[in-house]
């Protein structure tokens, strides 16, 4: 059954590296704002402004 | 007819009814320049998806005036107001309290096409703030609010009040919770064969294995996510107290030392799998019970509401400076709109000051020149010359501020549950030495065993989460129903209250919202007419009143209409002079009438005074029941900043055996509240204004009555939706039943502690034995704390249909959505 | 205009490329799937020739569906919402190119193996080593493109999709490493370097991890991308996806084992699978409930807008399957579910449900966008919807309820105590029937697919192609984001953190550099009586991999007594250590062949494989003619024996010399028991060595004596 061993151990590297991805997005500040980037994902027409007649 | 038409026409911008000023360009209707040309600006810049995301989303200007942001140039100012600055960058956040929808946010977040050297922007919803980053060398502070002014998004800027980039103290506690968690979920897993080796054979080198794995994934859990508990727990012992934290860190310490014990010893498998669950089910009680209010602010003073800088009068130049440079005797400039700093004396100009926010009584009253004029008021109307006569901070209503009331920490020992450890701990360590000593004759290591054992089981884990959860969620409940704690420990104070003390304008009153008396009688149609005709010329709040209570169909027009700022207003109508305004206005003497609750207009024709139009107060519909469901558990009284003149007509709500008392200053309400905490009462305070200020500091429990609960309440404990204020006995009900409720959960967790306790004591404590009973306690505690509450507020009609509570709806344009 | 505002424009070629992908490949795997389903009852229909026999074309169709149609959708899915979630084109336009037609050379590839008969015998992983190889270095592309993308975002908060599309990315790269460790045999022959037992943990840990990996997770960052942006409404809790997020990536990875309930596996390990399986229940259900309560309010736009009718009962088919998979792990149901057609309803309600629906929605969806028009017929789409819809019914239904049938079958006994229907093939021939109508619901799932083609294709006929959309938005300004402390100081301001971290890492590097000994250290023998097999015997198993008897045939005998009865002593993890791979299979359209060594003569065996129906009337079985004229690879032979040697199986130093000769002589005896029968055979031909290796099965043990055989590890 030494299979496990290997299982439990690439799981755990996994793991590991989401809980370094958690750490990072916290520190980063990314679930500062749990709600407006759910609206913002909604606007799609970021169309470059066709601001001929300014300069 | 005509006017019936135009009401149809909404504003492009900002979906008001376009009035008699209304402009019209490409088929599009706008109520004032104002909003056009914004929609102009916009138009240019091609970010009219803002009109397309939703309709009408704009916000009316308010009338800007020039320099109103100079004081941003300060250097001061800017120190404390810019978060981040390199050589080019720099980053601040507002708060832009009219952020309300979906176009907000994009209006906000695509600056940078609007203005150069915005380098981009982010909307916190929630929040109501925007992260701007720009390069100052292109645009200064001053002009980045500017822009944002000018398309309708002002900034409130207080230097008190300027939000925080990032806190610390959270971002660790979420570090804290995802280490444990991982580390819960994985030495879950690896404990697993141990529970299951029961029932096959399993190789003794897994065991091994595993035991060590869950050993090293302990470790962080024990030195970092643990750490809180130890800090608190070591503060209190500091403070020679037992709070809860105690035997719980005793209980974690126990934990992992026996756990490092056992594996290093290979005595057995250690309780890795209890000391991460337990750390991690108590880190998600303190996350739930964490969770505030972050649009309301509990900590308002004073300086939240103040400008940060005004207009100072130096050698006949305009300068503006910070409101702490202001010294006694300097001569500053208040303009229509802005708030007096400090207490002054009016040396030019109309003063026509509205005390709304201190006193919550909307009507402005007048003041001539030499008057004094006190910090708070609001100058309506004309630009006006002030001399100080006293500093900010030591002024009537600011000097408040400097009483102890407002130093003193509530502190957490008062809650229950700390109280309860206060006993728990030391017969928990009683019973684990009693128990040691005796083993100890017998059997030495058995003795350790146990002694260790009963800390573990004995750990109060069930006590601290039934806490959390139970009132976390409460606190919910009630904030469905728009009572907003500040943090759980409201709800204690709430159950304990035996006084309750109401402020009345404002708190009671509904604000400037008056019926109105002729005082002689009936006025002749004829008469009527002429005093119609006239109020309709003026903007005056009350004429405005008057000419709704009138109607507006007046027949004559007016000739020399002129209106005296805070006097009154006089014309010829129909060749008969007429004059409204007050009894000075009307040279009648005030004397004659005593103590005067309402305001009075008075009317006189060709000089000779007819009688007044009163306006008096009109008190919150549901007062009626609310006083009479409270008077079955709490003695009231009620204290006033006006005079007597409705004592009377309180006593018809509040019935004779209610005290009273009128003419209070903000000082004297505090020390009333002072009063009634020696008698050892527990006072819940009610009020409104600044001027309450005091008082809700210093009860055990401050409601602040708000109409708008995201502009204006001082310090207190809770902010309650004025509309909500008919629920306040279900709602203080529903507070006493949870505390009852928490006593019960306290059993429960008990009766868990005293289950472990019985294996524990024998010394035999099998890892599993813990493993079954830790989370098996834990998880009915938390079910029962959230089931109850959710019962509860069914009861008392604060859940479900019975309530109409705001039920969080997310959808893009509502900007309601969860203040949680 | 600004400074620091950038142009740039988004691309929609690649995304168009895996559009066409999805339909062509989804028409392919399904069409596929359809033929598969007919032989299910009409098993002349595979033709007698190799390449078209059910063996082969199962695990293409399941290949095909899951890495060709789900996995383009996956990827047409990603390239599309990551570059608008990170306001930046893909990293790199070449590397993009390279991803598709690197991924669709490997499909075709496969297709070709599959049907030659090159396969590992390991379900859902059956590809050969250079293709396995080739998958990877996609993998890497895909991954360097992806996360490039994310480094030069201009949107600083990562919306949670993306984290789903990470979390995919590193999990399936690991899990496929981790299966794949084979050694090669020859070009497109190898070995897994796990055997019996530890093969089957292995497969099972990514049979599991695969379906979540790589046919959930990708698919709820899809789910939280495309059902807001259908509806035009914010998800109903981002907090909660979060949550989701977190809670699922750290439940799933454990839930493996459930797999091999009953099998050979260690008790403690089986019941770990189910404790975590049912775990699993509460993450996806607050993501399925997330997903539908986001269009509360906005059920009158689902009536009219084909696009959310598809991801409603794609979210609602998430949560069916979602619950049903726990269920499934429980002991008790597992025991009557296992190897009957269960299983594969409940994989279809998520196969057509879940990630047909939702691609389809997400189809129709993009193209009118991607090429500046509207559908053009809402009609046919509807159309669409209901045959699906209609389709998933008719294929779930009679499977629910053959293996409901077929499981009560097995297990029923007569009051005298003896099994009702001793005869496997009563049990096989009353599911006929049910296995027709199945055939008509994939069929007409397969209808509505055409129809969707069409109407898409209608559409961008209609439309003019949007290759690259531009767009502008204000770079990320760097270093702005205030940090309260960075992380580099976070850690050293800790030691004892640093310490732990630093233990960890190097506890795991050191193990993982011995995977490969530990492997084979764990392969030695612990029944005495189990011996290798002879080499005619391996190369007869070679040829059952070849074939896929697996696809219908277990190998493991499970304790019941309803399977004690009907095929002999049970399986005991002990007798497979030289199984290299393991072939316990999943399903049972066949009876069990773990006991079958020593049931029939050798004759038997070779009529029955030359016609079954002469053998057993009514049987299902298609016939294997070829195997009677092709001759076995004696060139192989030695290269076997020697990599079985370093996989750790005891066959002497130099044995590989004189292999074929043994190989010969076992032949000849099968050849005169066969000519004691007037069967006249060439000793080389396949059949010889298939026959020897169905002969040995699982009869090994009966010449153990009790002691040993006590132990079953």
């Amino acid at each position: 059954m030494t299979a496990i061993f290997v299982l439990i151990i690439i799981s755990l590297i996994v793991a590991v590296g989401f809980l370094v991805a958690f750490l990072w997005s916290v520190r980063n500040g990314q679930y500062k704002d749990s709600y407006t980037p759910s609206v913002r994902i909604l606007f799609d027409n970021d169309k470059p402004s066709d601001n001929t007649h300014k300069s | 007819m005509q006017a019936q038409v135009e009401k149809e026409v909404k504003c492009y911008h900002c979906g008001d009814v376009c009035g008699k000023d209304e402009i019209v360009v490409t088929e599009k209707h706008f109520c004032c320049d104002g909003c056009k040309l914004v929609y102009e600006m916009l138009q240019e810049n091609g970010l009219c998806t803002y009109y397309q995301l939703e309709k009408n989303p704009g916000i009316k200007l308010k009338a800007a005036q020039h320099e109103r942001f100079s004081y941003l140039n300060d250097a001061s100012v800017q120190s404390q107001l810019i978060q981040f600055q390199n050589n080019e960058v720099s980053k601040a956040t507002f708060e832009i309290p009219a952020i309300h929808c979906a176009s907000c946010i994009w209006l906000l977040e695509n600056l940078f096409k609007l203005r150069e050297g915005i380098l981009g922007s982010e909307v916190n919803f929630i929040r109501k703030e925007t992260t701007i980053t720009y390069d100052h060398r292109a645009i200064s502070l001053k002009q980045v609010v500017e822009l944002l002014a000018s398309i309708g998004y002002e900034p409130s800027i207080s230097l008190e009040g300027a939000p925080k980039a990032t806190n610390r103290q959270e971002k660790l506690f979420y570090y804290r919770l995802g280490v444990a968690g991982f580390a819960f979920g994985n030495i879950m897993l690896l404990s697993f064969p141990e529970y299951l080796s029961a029932g096959s054979f399993i190789e003794q080198h897994f065991v091994r294995f595993f035991a060590w794995i869950n050993l090293i994934l302990a470790l962080p859990v024990f030195f970092f996510s643990s750490s809180v508990f130890f800090t608190s727990a070591y503060e209190s012992l500091k403070r020679r107290q037992l709070n809860l934290d105690v035997p719980l860190a005793l209980g974690i310490l126990v934990l992992f030392g026996r756990t490092v014990f056992e594996i290093v010893a290979h005595t057995g498998a250690g309780y890795a799998d209890s000391l991460a669950g337990l750390v991690f089910l108590l880190l998600v009680g303190r996350w739930f019970q964490g969770r505030t209010y972050e649009r309301l602010s509990f900590e308002r003073n004073y300086k939240h509401y103040f400008p940060v800088a005004v207009t100072r009068m130096n050698k006949g130049r305009e300068e503006q400076v910070t409101l702490d440079k202001l010294a006694v005797g300097d001569k500053i400039v208040v303009r229509n709109e802005e708030l007096v700093p400090a207490d002054a004396v009016l040396l030019k100009g109309e003063a026509n000051i509205n005390y709304s926010f201190v006193t919550g009584e909307a009507e402005p009253v007048a003041r001539s020149l030499g008057q004094i004029i006190f910090a708070g008021g609001r100058q309506e109307g004309c630009t006006i010359e002030l001399q100080l006569t006293k500093q900010v901070s030591q002024s009537y209503l600011t000097g408040l501020w400097n009483h102890k009331a407002f130093e003193k920490q509530r502190e957490d020992i008062t809650t229950f549950s700390n109280k309860v450890s206060r006993y728990f701990t030391p017969a928990l360590l009683l019973v684990a030495v009693l128990t040691f000593a005796y083993w100890a004759f017998t059997d030495i290591p058995k003795a350790f065993d146990a002694f260790t054992a009963i800390l573990i089981v004995a750990c109060p884990c069930a006590l601290a989460l039934s806490s959390p959860f139970l009132l976390g969620n409460a606190m919910a409940i009630l904030g469905k129903n728009k009572l907003y704690l500040k943090d759980t420990t409201v709800i204690e104070r709430l159950s304990a209250i035996n006084e309750v003390v109401f402020d009345k304008t404002g708190t009671i009153t509904l604000a400037g919202n008056k019926d109105i008396v002729y005082s002689a009688g009936v006025m002749p149609d004829d008469q009527q007419a002429l005093v119609k005709a006239l109020v309709r010329h003026s903007n005056h709040p009350l004429s405005s009143r008057l000419r709704q209570y009138l109607g507006n169909n007046g027949t004559y027009d007016v000739k020399q209409f002129s209106e005296v700022p805070g006097k009154g207003i006089s014309g010829l109508v129909n060749g008969i002079k007429v004059k409204l305004g007050s009894a000075a206005f009307v040279d009648l003497t005030e004397s004659l009438s005593g103590g005067i609750a309402e305001t009075r207009v008075w009317v006189s024709f060709n000089g000779v005074p007819k009688g007044y139009y009163a306006f008096t107060n009109q008190y919150r519909p549901e007062l009626k029941e609310v006083v009479a469901a409270l008077k079955e558990h709490y003695t009231l009284s009620l204290i006033s900043g006006d005079n007597e003149g409705e004592k009377t007509k309180l006593q018809q709500y509040f019935g004779q055996e209610v005290a009273m008392h009128f003419k209070q200053s903000p000082h004297e309400k505090l020390h009333y509240i002072e009063q009634l905490q020696q008698q050892g009462k527990k006072v819940l305070m009610l009020g409104d204004g600044l001027n309450d200020a005091g008082a809700l500091k210093q009860s055990d429990a401050g409601i602040s009555v708000s109409d708008n609960i995201n502009n204006f309440s001082p310090a207190c404990d809770a902010i309650l939706d004025a509309s909500q204020f008919g629920k306040l006995p279900a709602m203080l009900a529903f507070s006493r039943a949870a505390k009852t409720a928490l006593i019960f959960g306290l059993l429960i967790s008990g009766a868990y502690n005293a289950v472990g306790l019985y294996y524990a004591v024998q010394g035999n404590l099998s890892p599993v034995v813990a493993a079954i009973l830790m989370p098996l306690s834990s998880v009915s505690v938390v079910a029962y704390g959230v089931m109850a509450t959710q019962l509860l507020g069914r009861k008392y009609g604060l859940l479900g249909a019975a309530a109409n509570a705001p039920k969080v709806n997310k959808s893009v344009a509502n900007y309601e959505i969860q203040l949680t | 205009m600004n400074t620091n505002t950038e142009k740039f424009s988004y691309d929609n070629a690649i995304v168009r490329n895996f559009a066409i992908a999805v339909m062509l490949w989804g028409a392919v795997g399904m069409l596929v799937g359809v033929i598969a389903a007919i032989q299910m009852f009409a098993p002349h229909f595979s033709l007698g020739i190799p390449q078209t026999g059910f063996g082969r074309l199962r695990p293409l169709h399941t290949n095909a569906v899951i890495f060709a149609f789900v996995g383009n959708g996956i990827f047409m899915g990603v390239y599309y919402s990551l570059q608008r979630l990170m306001k930046a084109r893909m990293f790199s336009d070449v590397l993009s190119r390279i991803h598709f037609w690197g991924w669709q050379l490997i499909i075709v590839a496969a297709a070709v193996t599959l049907l030659f008969g090159f396969t590992t015998g390991k379900e859902y992983a059956e590809l050969e080593w250079p293709i396995d190889i080739a998958i990877t270095l996609v993998w890497v592309v895909f991954g360097i493109n992806m996360f490039g993308t994310i480094i030069k975002r201009r949107e600083r908060h990562l919306y949670v999709a993306v984290w789903f599309y990470i979390a995919t990315w590193i999990t399936v790269a690991v899990l496929h490493i981790v299966n794949s460790l084979e050694l090669p045999v020859s070009f497109l022959k190898s070995y897994p370097i796990y055997a019996g037992v530890q093969d089957a943990l292995v497969q099972w840990w990514y049979g599991h991890n695969a379906v979540a990996f790589f046919l959930t997770t990708p698919y709820l960052g899809l789910m939280y991308y495309f059902l807001p942006k259908a509806a035009n409404r914010p998800v109903y809790s981002y907090r909660l996806s979060i949550i989701h997020f977190w809670a699922l990536i750290f439940i799933y990875i454990w839930a493996g084992p459930h797999h091999l309930l009953f099998t050979a596996l260690p008790e403690w390990a089986q019941s770990l699978g189910m404790v975590f399986s049912l775990m699993l229940i509460a993450p996806s259900w607050g993501g399925m409930l997330n997903g539908l309560l986001t269009l509360r309010g906005a059920w009158d736009k689902v009536r009219e807008e084909p696009v959310l009718k598809f991801l409603v009962v794609a979210v609602t088919a998430y949560g069916m399957a979602t619950f049903e998979g726990p269920m499934l792990s429980i002991k008790s149901v597992n025991a009557i579910s296992h190897y009957t057609d269960w299983t594969i309803a409940h994989v279809h309600v998520g196969a057509l449900g879940w990630n047909g629906f939702l691609t389809f929605g997400i189809l129709y969806w993009l193209v009118p966008k991607m090429w500046g028009t509207t559908l053009f017929s809402k009609k046919l789409a509807n159309w669409h919807f209901w045959t699906g819809t209609m389709a998933i019914l008719f294929y779930a239904i009679p499977m629910y309820w053959a293996g409901f049938t077929q499981s009560l079958m097995w297990k029923e006994f007569t009051p005298e105590g003896f099994l009702k229907y001793p005869n496997f093939l009563e049990t096989v021939i009353r599911l006929v029937p049910m296995y027709q109508m199945r055939a008509a619901g994939g069929f007409l799932f397969l209808a509505g697919t055409f129809l969707m083609i069409y109407n898409l294709w209608k559409t961008a006929a209609q439309g003019r192609f949007i290759a690259n959309e531009e767009s502008e938005a204000p770079a990320l300004v760097k270093n702005v984001v205030i940090h309260d402390h960075y992380w580099h100081r976070w850690i050293e301001r800790r030691p004892i953190q640093m310490l732990v971290l630093s233990l960890i890492v190097i506890l795991i590097g050191g193990i993982v550099e011995m995977i490969p000994t530990f492997m084979i250290k764990s392969n030695i023998p612990q029944i005495a009586s189990v011996q290798p097999y002879t080499p005619l015997e391996l190369q007869g198993r070679d040829i059952y991999v070849r074939e896929g008897c697996y696809t219908c045939h277990s190998q493991m005998v499970r304790p019941f007594r309803s399977e004690t009865e009907r095929y002999g002593e049970y399986s005991k993890a002990g007798e497979f250590v030289y199984d290299h791979p393991f072939q316990w299979g999943s399903k049972r359209t066949g009876p069990d062949l773990h006991r079958l060594g020593g049931k029939y003569p050798d004759s038997w065996h070779y009529n029955h494989m030359f016609d079954p129906q002469s053998m057993s009337p009514g049987s299902l079985m298609p016939s294997y003619p070829w195997l009677f004229t092709q001759s076995i690879n004696y060139a192989s032979t030695p290269k076997k024996i020697k990599a079985m040697r370093t996989l750790g199986v005891p066959y002497a130093e130099g044995y590989e010399n004189q292999a074929n000769n043994d190989l010969d002589q076992q032949a000849d005896k099968i050849v005169a028991s066969l000519k004691s029968v007037e069967i006249e055979v060439k000793r080389d031909k396949e059949i010889i060595a298939l026959i020897a290796y169905l002969q040995r099965l699982g009869t090994d043990i009966k010449k153990a004596n009790p002691s040993t055989t006590a132990q079953n590890q």
